[in-house]
């Protein structure tokens, strides 16, 4: 499974998870992923610690995802990322959209 | 048994040959006390019966008795003699003796002999298979030492106290670092102790290290373990486990407990903030479908510490016969909270249990909540190899079926010195073919993507389009110049639609463009050749 999502801490937090390749083929998962968020206002955590790949098209749909889930959420994380995935969302300056960590 | 009569020539020697024989129950030889030593072995077992009269040469006896480890019956008729000699011989009797006497000390004796021998026959058998026993429990050490070795123990912000029933440990403590700098703890305890479980802690040991190694997250670890579990333990055993993962900056812990004593984060003085208690069965008890993954995480404070254990340590016995108990392993963690107190902790946990043996493994663990100073995984600094140049030629029967990309990447970062900026050239390719692709090819309009809708629909028509694309190409090029160290891309299309790239920066919040920025910012000679419509730029590894 590319995509897995789970809750955690009795549904303040939200898990998404990418493995391997995250661009537009996931659209639609992804969108589902956070679809139903609850009304906890969660912590929505992003972790890419097995994304391989990655494009533009994965940026667009993280900034969709932020403008979707608006106040509805505590906030975004994206965990765990590899030295080069990293690399790329400071260069998108993420930093400033996303806790990174 | 073959009785040898040694015979001293006096009348009661023939009165006991004469008994003996009359009995009829063994071989019996006649010999002098001089033809002792010249005796052949025979195959059974032998019993000398010496007969000493009052003219017996008492030294020449005595010397044979007390050499000699063969069973032996004195007779004499002289209590000077029995006194002297008695002592020697398995048994001493005073002639005359009382009818059928002789016969049953005989039958006695044999089946004394008897009994000796199949002792001797035990002994020997149990000697061997505790030999084997021995031998055996050295080869399953040996694999157990192997297969733990890569055990990450001597990690400097962790604290150990582990302690088997036996030799084999039914607990398991491992820790592995992460490829991230995060670091992964799994405190397990079968059923029961012993080889048995154990056993159980090879195949887990080693999805728990190949697992630390690519750092995947704690709920696909302990799914995976719980997969390995139930088709491996029979059903009356499973194995309790917590895996916990600190992240590298010592700050974010995930973890999942099945059926472990609540772990317990405490602060410098020793408050407890938090117990980790199991929300989760036992490791092999559900089937996959049934197993629940979820993980729990908290950020601990700086500081903080977690301590791991067994029941061992709860239910530990005292030598007042009491158990420890977890209120007073609590009240030991409050007095002992700093790291540099550990011994103290566990010189108090010894005072307690005394002499008293232990009845199951114990293990404490204590985990320091800060940076783990491991560092992101080194790459050996590679040699760059030869030259090469790769292009493929792209039609609509390729672009329709596969992924380009991410073939062409499976292929390059097959190459050491490539392998290690996949996620970079993977990503320049992508932006490079799609825009080739979307624009060039399927002449989409990216302004689609302004909204999230817009986005889906985009995508949605990028699928139609290109199922419907007969005609076109796209020619992807890479160059690798090894000395500078240098790749070169380019990417061409023999479309129509607008897949020029502009070369100003154009960098907005929008969910698109975001892909051409990137490549302006990190690839260098940026280029579109209108005439041969070919994207074209350089990448300095």
């Amino acid at each position: 499974m590319p995509l897995h999502r789970q809750f955690a801490n009795d549904g303040k937090e939200l898990i998404i998870a990418i493995k391997g390749k995250f661009d537009f083929g996931l659209v639609q998962e992804f969108r589902q992923a956070y679809s139903n968020v609850g009304d906890q206002q969660p912590t929505v955590f992003i972790d890419l610690r097995e994304t391989e790949y990655l494009d533009s098209s994965a940026l667009g749909m993280l900034l969709n995802m932020r403008k979707s889930l608006g106040k509805s959420v505590k906030g975004i994380h994206i965990i765990n990322c590899r030295p080069e995935v990293r690399s790329i969302l400071d260069i998108s300056r993420f930093d400033k959209l996303f806790v990174i960590e | 048994m073959h009785v040898y009569v040694i015979d001293d020539g006096s009348d009661l020697a023939r009165d006991v040959n004469a008994q003996l024989r009359s009995y009829q129950l063994f071989a019996v030889s006649t010999c002098s006390i001089e033809q002792v030593a010249t005796l052949s072995a025979p195959n059974e077992k032998v019993l000398y019966l010496v007969v000493a009269g009052e003219k017996a040469q008492v030294a020449q006896i005595s010397a044979l008795l007390q050499s000699s480890s063969t069973q032996s019956i004195l007779i004499t008729d002289s209590p000077i003699v029995f006194q002297q000699l008695g002592q020697f011989a398995t048994d001493a009797l005073l002639w005359p003796l009382a009818s059928n006497l002789l016969q049953q000390r005989l039958n006695y004796l044999h089946q004394l002999q008897v009994a000796h021998d199949q002792l001797d026959g035990l002994k020997q058998s149990l000697a061997w298979h505790k030999a084997r026993v021995d031998r055996e429990h050295q080869l399953v050490e040996h694999i157990f030492q192997n297969a733990l070795s890569r055990n990450y123990l001597e990690y400097a912000h962790v604290h150990t106290y582990l302690t088997p029933v036996s030799k084999f440990n039914g607990d398991l403590c491992l820790i592995a670092p992460g490829p991230l700098g995060n670091i992964y703890m799994l405190m397990a305890d079968f059923t029961g102790h012993g080889l048995a479980p154990a056993t159980g802690a090879l195949p887990l040991s080693q999805a728990f290290f190949a697992m630390s190694d690519r750092g995947v997250s704690v709920a696909e670890m302990v799914t995976e373990f719980n997969y390995r579990m139930s088709r491996l333990l029979p059903d009356d055993m499973f194995c309790a486990a917590i895996l916990l993962e600190l992240s590298a900056n010592g700050e974010r812990v995930t973890y999942w407990n099945g059926g472990m004593p609540a772990a317990l984060l405490f602060d410098e003085q020793g408050e407890i903030l938090k117990r980790l208690s199991p929300a989760h069965m036992a490791l092999g008890v559900v089937d996959d479908d049934e197993f629940d993954s979820r993980v729990a995480t908290f950020r601990a404070p700086k500081g903080s510490s977690i301590a791991l254990f067994t029941d061992g340590v709860t239910e530990l016995l005292g030598h007042q016969h009491k158990f420890l108990g977890s209120e007073a392993l609590e009240m030991l963690l409050s007095k002992y909270p700093r790291t540099e107190d550990f011994t103290s902790l566990v010189d108090e946990l010894e005072r307690f249990r005394g002499e008293t043996p232990l009845h199951d493994d114990l293990s404490l663990a204590i985990l320091s909540c800060r940076p783990t100073g491991l560092g992101e995984v080194k790459v050996e600094p590679e040699q760059f190899g030869l030259p090469f140049v790769f292009e493929s030629v792209l039609h609509p029967e390729h672009l329709t079926t596969v992924d380009p990309v991410a073939h062409i990447l499976s292929a390059l970062s097959q190459l050491p010195h490539l392998r290690r900026h996949r996620t970079t050239i993977y990503l320049f390719l992508a932006e490079a073919f799609n825009n080739a692709l979307e624009h060039g090819l399927l002449a989409l309009d990216s302004a689609m993507k302004q909204d999230p809708e817009g986005f889906a629909e985009y995508y949605q028509l990028r699928l139609e389009r290109l199922h419907a694309l007969q005609h076109g190409e796209i020619r992807i090029r890479v160059h690798f110049e090894p000395n500078s160290k240098e790749l070169t891309v380019s990417v061409s299309d023999n479309g129509s639609g607008a897949a020029e790239i502009s070369t100003s920066p154009n960098f907005t919040e929008k969910s698109h463009g975001r892909g051409l920025e990137l490549l302006r910012q990190m690839t260098t000679d940026l280029h579109w050749d209108s005439e041969t419509r070919t994207v074209s730029f350089k990448y300095v590894l």
